[in-house]
């Protein structure tokens, strides 16, 4: 058990920086998610925890120990990689027994770890197979258990579950965090996918083009992104984004657009003030836009117009894509709505909700 | 109509393989001519006394080259040398290259150079190789290796000239000379090693020879085995580096079994004998080569 902690943390490729002034305390026993899109530098930091790349600068520390000068082995942490990265030459039981075998502990005590862990993750079947033999899932699993029988104080997962069926990847999903509350060890996982970040993490990390954007609980994330990217990057189907202007209306406040005028709720008005006559961008989450003609729960609603161009349905809900003028909105419906391509209808949208962030920084107003 | 397609289509592969065929003749004639037609040749006269010194006694003698071989202390001793050459430099060359390629899997500053540099020797004639060797590099005083013996304080060396070192300047001449290949083979296959596997064993692992000896080495074998059957082959019938450097000398210290089977046949002219030594050289080349090949399919 330890915790990590990253202290002005930079890596450079050559010229290109990848990972920019990244500081950020893991507490012993948390389930640290850091989510980013593609590219955006999230293996690069694992790895420099892990100790695969060096640091250009900063300090990263396991424990009460600077692993900065540490060899990759000394750190106590152990890697699940995206493509599991298992010994093809070895079976299934090697491949787990064999980071215990180089530290030279008793085979009996090896034999034990393997029978308990091999259960746990229900391998113990495919203990004679080599990982050629196996499917994704079960590799995964192997994968697994060989870091788990380290007991390590780290563990380190780079998109473990990207390589599996969406059904698979549900389960394991599930049992990994089942496994966390087993063990209590501190984990950081790596992944690009929005949905596995916001249901596996203690706290996530949205990172952009090497840089942290926002720490925090899920649900924080969710309803209070710090800025445009964190607000498009987290749900799906994704913010809707308008380009806006604030304008004074007698004396409240709207955001207005070709076709649309919303009115902003007088408790955040405060916000936006110094913003009137101003452009800005307008985020609406498509759970937030409803039928004017439902039952409204809130007082605060904005209504406007719209022509459905495609109804997907999802089973659990139905997603409606529909145009005002220039501006294309995802609404996010009840699946029993019926509503037919072409038809013009009256959406609202529950103002306390909504979003507006800086056209320039990107950063939230409110 | 439905087995007009197929017929059609075959007609037209027929034509194709025609085809292929008329491309490929001119030089499956001519790989007849000079490898099946002296083999045949080869075999067959094995079985013929063909004494160029005495040719009145010449005419068919069965396996009576064969019993005399047997008989021979001389072929006996060729076989021997040829099994401490064959296994010496291979061994060397699998050794030496295996280490060369991971220092340049590692990567190292001034690699590009040196890579060519690695490579150099085997692009040079085998003849060439041996000349130059027993010239610049083994001449006693003024040659490299002689030279840097005696600046080592090991003292200038009877290279050439020494029955026992005689055997070891050959081996080193074909080491020299034959390693960078193993090296070839094994920094590709070193390169096509998946990644991952290699950091999860410097997680793994106490220290890189463990890394070295669990991880690397067993992705690599196939390649090692190859090293190993493909050099074997031709250090069973190395000829020209050892005839240029020493030519089978001083006396039969380095007369490996291809040079006494040559020496017999051309120096004193006893082709049907020569033919018979020839022709176990080859039934050793393809035996040996045959169990190789069945202890890698074995593994
Ligand atoms: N060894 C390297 N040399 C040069 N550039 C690299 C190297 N490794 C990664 N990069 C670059 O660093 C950036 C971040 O890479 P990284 O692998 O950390 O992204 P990621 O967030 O894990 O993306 P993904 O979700 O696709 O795995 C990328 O632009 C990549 O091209
Ligand atoms: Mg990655």
């Amino acid at each position: 058990m330890a915790e990590v902690i990253l202290r002005n943390v930079c890596k450079l490729f050559g010229k290109v920086p990848v990972v920019r002034d990244f500081s950020l305390n893991i507490a012993d026993g948390e389930f640290l998610v850091l989510v980013g899109p593609s590219g955006c530098g999230k293996s690069t930091t694992l790895r420099l925890v892990a100790g695969l790349e060096s640091l250009s600068s900063g300090e990263i520390y396991i424990g009460d120990r600077l692993v900065n000068d540490i060899h990759p082995r000394d750190r106590d942490i152990a890697m699940v990689f995206q493509n599991y990265a298992l010994y093809p030459q070895m079976t299934v039981y090697d491949n787990m027994a064999f980071s215990l075998k180089m530290r030279k502990v008793p085979k009996r005590e090896i034999d034990q770890a393997i029978r308990r862990t091999s259960e746990l993750l229900r391998i113990d079947q495919l203990l004679d197979r080599k990982p050629g033999q196996l499917s994704g899932g079960q590799r995964q699993r192997v994968a697994l258990g060989r870091s788990i029988i380290r007991n390590p104080h780290v563990f380190l997962f780079d998109e473990p579950l990207s390589n599996l069926d969406a059904k698979l990847r549900i389960a394991m999903r599930a049992e990994l965090l089942e496994l966390h509350q087993r063990l209590m060890t501190t984990a950081i996982y790596v992944t690009h996918d929005q949905l596995e970040a916001m249901t596996m993490g203690d706290r996530i990390v949205v990172m952009n083009e090497g840089v942290i954007q926002q720490v925090d609980h899920p649900e924080t994330v969710y309803d209070h992104p710090v800025n445009l990217f964190v607000a498009g990057f987290i749900g799906s189907p994704s913010m809707n984004f308008l380009d806006c202007r604030i304008l004074q209306n007698g004396d409240s406040l709207c955001a207005a657009t070709d076709g649309l005028r919303l009115k902003i709720p007088a408790g955040k008005q405060a916000r936006v003030q110094s913003y009137v006559g101003r452009d800005a961008v307008l985020g609406i989450r498509p759970e937030h836009i409803g039928l004017a003609s439902d039952p409204a729960r809130c007082d605060c609603l904005a209504g406007f117009t719209a022509v459905v161009r495609v109804v997907e349905s999802a089973g659990s809900e139905k997603i409606v894509h529909a145009r005002v003028e220039d501006h294309s909105l995802v609404a996010r419906l009840d699946p029993h709505t019926r509503l037919k391509t072409g038809e013009t209808v009256e959406f609202a949208v529950r103002m306390e909700t909504v979003h507006i962030f800086d056209k320039v920084t990107g950063q939230t107003l409110m | 109509m439905d087995n007009m397609a197929p017929s059609k289509k075959a007609g037209f592969q027929k034509e194709r393989e025609r085809f292929g065929y008329a491309m490929v003749s001119p030089s499956m004639v001519f790989l007849i001519a000079v490898t099946t037609l002296p083999l045949v040749s080869l075999l067959a006269m094995s079985f013929f006394r063909i004494d160029l010194t005495s040719p009145m006694d010449n005419g068919w003698a069965g396996v009576e080259n064969y019993t005399e071989i047997i008989k021979d202390h001389r072929f006996w001793h060729s076989m021997r040398l040829t099994a401490v050459y064959t296994t010496v430099t291979v061994v060397l060359q699998v050794m030496i290259g295996l280490a060369l390629a991971m220092a340049f899997f590692r990567g190292f500053r001034g690699q590009g150079a040196m890579r060519v540099s690695v490579l150099l020797p085997m692009i040079l004639a085998p003849v060439v190789v041996g000349l130059s060797w027993r010239t610049l590099i083994l001449t006693p005083e003024y040659g490299i290796l002689d030279y840097l013996s005696i600046l080592m304080g090991f003292g200038s060396k009877p290279w050439l000239v020494h029955p026992s070192w005689a055997l070891v300047s050959v081996i080193l001449i074909h080491t020299w000379q034959w390693t960078p290949f193993a090296f070839l083979v094994f920094l590709a296959s070193l390169n096509a090693m998946p990644l991952e596997p290699l950091e999860a064993a410097l997680l793994d692992t106490r220290n890189s020879w463990q890394r070295f000896r669990f991880v690397i080495l067993p992705m690599i074998r196939p390649a090692v085995y190859i090293v190993i059957i493909i050099r074997t082959m031709v250090a069973l019938r190395a000829f020209a580096a050892i005839f240029s450097a020493t030519g089978g000398g001083p006396g039969t210290a380095t007369e490996i079994l291809n040079l006494y089977a040559y020496r017999v046949s051309f120096n004193s002219l006893n082709l049907g004998y020569g033919a018979a030594l020839g022709t176990l050289l080859l039934l050793l080349t393809v035996g040996i080569s045959m169990v190789f090949f069945r202890m890698r399919k074995a593994n």
